[in-house]
């Protein structure tokens, strides 16, 4: 095995194109804009990126077993409302470190118990995961705005705001919650028994089956889990803006679709990898950032992340022509 | 790894003051892109910041999600900008960012954000009170026959429209209850014509004494009026509300909306420009001072609210001009 084959195969064969892309997109601007590569621009994006990275984490694994979760963002909502109700009931702004890790708890029991909800619909009734997934987003939606009445909570607690704007040794504390994640995420799917069950259901749900993988298990607890992370993303846009309000966010939906297509996930299920994902996230917010800093359009920044969809599709299938063409020459 | 921060900073601080040295710069977010109303404020951005010889921007989201609009703010924070404008979604969510922004130096001017406490000067070109009561006022009027009238916000986590409609709902139940009754609660569709319309279909179909929308919401009495015109209703069911003149000016003219009262977007944006070059440049905003767009203005220094009346009354004699102009 030469060198050439050996990065990939312990990368995943998108990392390196993709670390390509975003070494093109940080020459491009930092040649269009001074102010690109400072550091105020690069703490900036590292404080944006976190939310719409956890809420890809969540939307990731689901779409790994073939599924997919459109209830992220009012999951994530529905968790910062338990956080956000738990602090009110002990006093708002001087409410103690213990009233918050309570709430952090329900929080992440919202979060699980909206995803395992979904998880059984989809492993015990057979019903395709958007259908599930978007009658629980909408029933999200009407439950948050119920209780709200549309309107936001605010006023937490100060040491909240360490989760949202504080920096550990220079990191951004949203950036460091992300790259555990992300961490944990990696080790989930490469080293666990249910990261195997999720490849395997993903890639084929019936073999599976037969070869005595949990299957149910398995979905529920994929649910779940993408529950789990989406609360975690609540709690961080709890902190970041310090208010909880149920339409939070709704506009980062599709683009977690986005990043993990980008990031070469495959839209079938039962292959892909977190770490090409966390650079197409990279790429989008390098993207997103670059472009507001020279002043375009935000419209237009839209259409460039579609072009630029639009663009690695096709040099993926280049790419794989090309080594198709490589393997028969051989 | 701990040296990095320290150069990282200098960096910035370089970047900022070679940027501070050149020409004030300033960056605009409003609550989304791309419609009528946020294309002329940008218009006037654009011309009062050619008259001062500054440089400004305006960001409009792609939709209107405070969430984007806090991403844009971090932007324009790195950027080291001299002077942040915003038109919140949410005031609430915006404030830790809008903190940021300060604790850097930046000045921050708001328009439509009078809860807002991270700012040096919020501005409205029209009181709450005043706005709400002149649109009522105008219903009431119109009306001929008992009936109930529908009210409409941008959403319902809208403070201003909320506090237009509670003017407006007050006065009209002070002044006018033996005519107009209200019909249900509030509905926050007013940002979307599709759901200003759909929203006003269901209301006549199941109000056959409906007399009237109050729509406070840049999009709100088109959509209303569409669905008016589709019904042929018009003269019988009266359409109020601030609306893009150039949108509305053949509904307008179709007696399909009835008339309304609003502020320049346009004079909206120019005067976020005109304050941010005078705070940039240390002059005191007190009582008395007489800002270019806002006439002479008594700032209530507690709360930073300016709040003036400058309403312009959108009706057949003035809604050609007024389209004219581009709005």
């Amino acid at each position: 095995m030469s060198l050439r084959d050996r990065i990939p195969a312990a990368l995943g064969a998108e990392t390196l194109p993709l670390l390509g892309f975003l070494g093109v997109v940080f020459l491009a601007f930092s040649l269009a804009t001074p102010l690109f590569l400072t550091g105020a621009n690069l703490r900036s994006m590292a404080f944006q990126m976190p939310v719409l990275g956890l809420l890809t984490l969540a939307m990731l694994v689901p779409i790994l077993s073939g599924g997919l979760n459109l209830a992220i963002i009012y999951q994530a909502n529905i968790s910062g409302l338990a956080l956000a109700w738990v602090l009110i009931q002990f006093g708002g702004p001087d409410a103690s470190i213990g009233a918050f890790v309570l709430g952090t708890a329900l929080a992440v029991l919202a979060g699980a118990a909206s995803g395992a909800a979904m998880g059984a619909v989809v492993a015990y009734v057979g019903a395709h995961p958007i259908l599930v997934s978007l009658a629980m987003m909408i029933f999200l939606r009407g439950l948050g705005e119920f209780l709200t009445r549309g309107g936001d909570i605010s006023g937490f607690p100060e040491f909240m705001n360490v989760l949202g704007h504080g920096s550990l040794i220079g990191v951004p504390v949203p950036m460091v919650v992300f790259i555990l994640a992300a961490i944990l995420w990696h080790i989930m799917l490469k080293r666990s028994r249910h990261g195997f069950s999720v490849y395997m259901v993903g890639s084929n749900i019936q073999a599976s089956e037969y070869s005595g993988i949990p299957t149910r298990r398995t979905l529920v607890l994929i649910y779940a889990i993408s529950g789990v992370i989406c609360a975690v993303a609540g709690l961080v846009m709890a902190a970041r803006f310090n208010s909880v309000r149920v339409g939070h966010g709704e506009a980062l939906l599709l683009v977690t679709v986005l990043a993990c297509f980008l990031g070469g996930i495959d839209p079938f299920g039962g292959f892909g990898r977190v770490l090409p994902v966390a650079i197409a996230l990279m790429i989008l917010q390098a993207l997103s950032s670059g472009l507001n800093l020279i002043g375009a359009n935000q419209h237009l920044s839209t259409a460039v992340w579609g072009l630029f969809l639009i663009a690695v599709m096709a040099l993926r299938w280049v790419g794989m022509r090309w080594r198709d063409r490589q393997r028969k020459g051989t | 790894m701990k040296k990095f921060p320290n150069a990282a900073a200098a960096v910035a601080l370089a970047a900022c003051a070679s940027a501070a040295s050149a020409e004030t710069t300033m960056g605009i977010v409003v609550k989304i892109g791309g419609i009528p109303w946020f294309n002329a404020m940008e218009e006037g951005i654009k011309e009062r910041a050619a008259e001062l010889g500054v440089s400004a921007e305006m960001i409009g989201p792609t939709s209107a999600d405070p969430a984007l609009q806090v991403r844009a703010i971090e932007d324009l924070i790195a950027k080291g900008v001299d002077v942040i404008g915003v038109v919140p979604n949410d005031e609430a969510a915006l404030e830790p960012v809008l903190k940021k922004a300060m604790d850097a130096g930046i000045k921050v001017v708001a328009h439509e954000g009078p809860g807002l406490n991270n700012v040096d000067w919020n501005f409205e070109l029209a009181s709450a009170d005043g706005f709400g009561e002149a649109h009522a006022e105008l219903l009431c009027e119109k009306t001929d026959e008992p009936g109930k009238y529908a009210v409409y916000v941008g959403s319902l986590t809208v403070p201003l429209h909320n506090a237009w409609a509670d003017a407006g709902i007050k006065w009209i139940a002070e002044n006018c209850a033996d005519k107009l009754q209200p019909v249900g609660d509030r509905y926050g569709v007013a940002e979307s014509v599709d759901d200003s319309r759909s929203t006003a279909l269901d209301l006549i179909a199941a109000n056959p004494d409906l007399r009237g929308f109050l729509a406070f919401g840049s999009q709100g009495p088109i959509g209303a009026g569409r669905a008016i015109e589709e019904r042929r209703l018009a003269g019988k069911v009266h359409v109020m509300g601030p609306f893009s003149p150039g949108q509305g000016q053949k509904l307008l003219k179709n007696d399909v909306i009835s008339g309304g009262f609003m502020w320049n977007p346009a004079e909206a944006g120019r005067v976020f420009v005109t304050m941010g070059n005078m705070l940039v440049n240390g002059d005191e905003i007190t009582s008395g001072t007489e800002i270019e767009g806002l006439g002479v203005v008594e700032p209530d220094a507690a709360t930073r609210n300016i709040i003036t009346d400058n309403l312009l009354e959108i009706n057949k004699s003035t809604v050609d001009e007024l389209a004219a102009k581009g709005l």
